[in-house]
């Protein structure tokens, strides 16, 4: 009879439109569908990962420009795909990753940085949080909670949460972007499993928020294709986050974009629009001038990944509350473009500016990489860490008068 | 004995100044790791369902050994020979598989001419050439899939429809989606018999 039942559910579940969608047989792959005739023979593809250590003397710091003032030392190597860092309250950075399904752990000892491997074996641990000395750790639909880490790093014992909340596991999209918001709820991402499609919206392509034991689901903004980053302003606690656009509409459509959510469940354009490209793939149209436009366009698929606001004040005054964004570069464009830290600030007028603050990642002359910046983080010397998932290391940025 | 010189080796390598890749040392950790049991001597393999490495894609073999020591790819036969490999190590045996020669399977059998024509409509409907490129060659973490043994590509491809198979992103397993075991069949038959 349960049985029956289950069959019943799973049933109910493949009827629904959404899932039809991705069922159909004749359904293209999902990071080929909108991709138009014309560009059935390109030749892009998404950059092979890097999943082995570079040596220290191979990692390009002399290649990496910061505005005048700042300097740029590798603070820590050895640790392929690193994307995330959260810090814990004693000090350690808990560093996460993609395909190599690693958490690594780094401890600082004054003079040299210990990388060590908390974790492995996890499917796209991308998404870190910690709060009262546990770390959270998001894997596609896995929830893992390692409570005190700092005194386990040597034997974490990670509590398993992941039925909990109940996360999708399609894999597409699906690595996910995690943070404790100023509400005290445990904030997620989740993308759509496809380039573009109308997707079931109360599923898919959104943020939405958990009590920290997976309870009480709440949805926070709509309309998301694809948020890997987002941060909570330091003074007014609303929740801004950076969106990747779709592929294959061209080299410079749609714009990756950034966004303020100012109102819960508020619907941000995912599939009709995406920072003022109305998109003609999908058949019902809704128009651009429905949803609230981005904060800010980014460029045509510059991938933000890190988006941080400046929490330290060691930095000029203009930098106070700052964003950073780590674009980490494009794949789906016949010239790079990203692979570089922006800074965003709020200038005369409430107005922002963005400004190129890290780049030297991207060789425009020979259409080629030496980094990919992913993840930022400030310190309490009031320094930022960036991560290079390209060649898994860590870069310490910091002023000095 | 065995182990005795396994932990010599190991101390030798770890000694050795850090160098790009090397296939002579490769060839030494593939004899000590057994590898030509499965993939045959000189990377051809003579043992249904298990994959030729001869001329295989570098950067391929380092992702799929990272995937098993990760224990991101489960098969069972590459746990043992993949545990405790170094980046280096690995880099090694991708150097030592990659250049050896790649050639047609010698014992491949006949061609169907209408099950090959069939695959290459699906191939071709598929865009593979634009990964793998037009002689299927491949390209960094993008395989070689000519000159493989049809037994296993059709087992790797339904594996991929199947969702049984990781990779680094998903796109194999989407471009897999909705196909029959004949469709594979026929994919992998035309692919097996390019020369």
């Amino acid at each position: 009879m349960i049985r029956r039942h289950l069959l019943g559910l799973a049933a109910a579940a493949v009827a629904a439109p959404s899932l039809a969608f991705a069922q159909a047989p004749a359904a293209p792959p999902a990071w080929q569908q909108g991709r138009p005739a014309e560009m059935a023979n390109s030749p892009l593809a998404p950059h092979a990962p890097r999943l082995t250590v570079t040596p220290p003397d191979r990692i390009p710091v002399s290649n990496i420009r910061v505005p005048d003032g700042f300097q740029v030392e590798l603070w820590a190597h050895g640790l392929p795909g690193a994307r995330v860092m959260v810090r814990g309250d004693n000090g350690t950075v808990f560093v996460g990753t993609r395909v190599i399904g690693r958490v690594y752990a780094v401890r600082d000892t004054g003079s040299e940085r210990q990388v060590t491997t908390l974790l492995q074996g996890l499917p796209q641990p991308s998404g870190l949080a910690i709060r009262d000395g546990a770390l959270y750790v998001s894997a596609i639909h896995r929830v893992l909670r390692v409570d005190n880490v700092e005194q386990n790093l040597a034997n974490p014992q990670p509590v398993d949460m992941t039925a909990a909340f109940g996360l999708s596991d399609a894999a597409h999209h699906g690595w996910t972007h995690i943070q404790f918001g100023p509400d005290g709820r445990l904030y997620f991402s989740r993308g759509v499993p496809c380039n573009i499609c109308e997707t079931d919206g109360e599923r898919y392509a959104l943020i939405h928020s958990f009590n920290a034991d997976g309870s009480d689901r709440r949805i926070e903004a709509r309309g998301v294709r694809n948020s890997v980053g987002f941060d909570f302003h330091p003074r007014t606690g609303h929740l801004w986050f950076t969106n990747h656009g779709r592929d294959w509409a061209g080299n410079d459509n749609p714009s990756d974009t950034l966004h303020v959510n100012l109102r819960r469940g508020e619907h941000h354009g995912f599939p009709w629009c995406a920072g003022g490209f109305q998109d003609p793939a999908v058949p019902s149209q809704r128009l651009c001038s429905e949803f609230p436009p981005p904060a800010m366009v980014l460029g045509p698929h510059v991938a933000p990944i890190g988006t941080h606001f400046y929490r330290g004040s060691a930095f000029p005054e203009q930098y106070r509350n700052a964003l950073f964004i780590a674009n980490r570069g494009s794949w789906n464009r016949s010239r790079l473009a990203g692979f570089e830290v922006i800074v965003v600030r709020e200038v005369e007028g409430g107005r922002l500016v963005q400004e190129p603050f890290m780049t030297g990642f991207r060789d425009d002359a020979n259409q080629r990489f030496v980094g990919r910046p992913a993840g930022v983080l400030t310190m309490p010397d009031g320094s930022l860490l960036v991560s290079d998932e390209d060649n898994g290391a860590i870069y310490r940025v910091s002023y000095r008068r | 004995m065995k182990k005795l010189m396994l932990a010599v080796g190991v101390l030798l390598v770890a000694a050795a100044p850090a160098a790009a890749q090397d296939a002579a040392r490769g060839e030494r950790l593939v004899e000590e790791r057994g590898c030509t049991a499965c993939h045959g001597p000189r990377g051809v393999s003579p043992v249904p369902l298990m994959p030729s490495l001869a001329g295989q894609q570098p950067d391929f073999i380092t992702l799929q050994m990272i995937l098993f020591r990760e224990g991101l790819r489960q098969v069972p036969a590459m746990m043992e020979p993949a545990r405790g490999l170094t980046d280096a190590q690995i880099q090694d045996i991708a150097a030592y598989f990659a250049a050896l020669p790649s050639a047609p399977k010698p014992d491949r059998g006949p061609r169907n001419e209408a099950l090959a024509q069939r695959g290459a409509q699906l191939s071709a409907a598929r865009n593979c050439n634009a990964c793998h490129l037009p002689d299927y060659s491949g390209r960094a973490n993008v395989p070689r899939v000519n000159h493989q043994r049809e037994d296993f590509l059709a087992h790797t491809l339904a594996e991929y429809r199947d969702n049984l198979r990781v990779g680094a992103d998903t796109q194999m397993n989407g471009l897999m989606h909705g196909l029959t075991n004949d469709d594979i069949r026929a994919i992998a038959h035309y692919l097996a018999h390019r020369e």
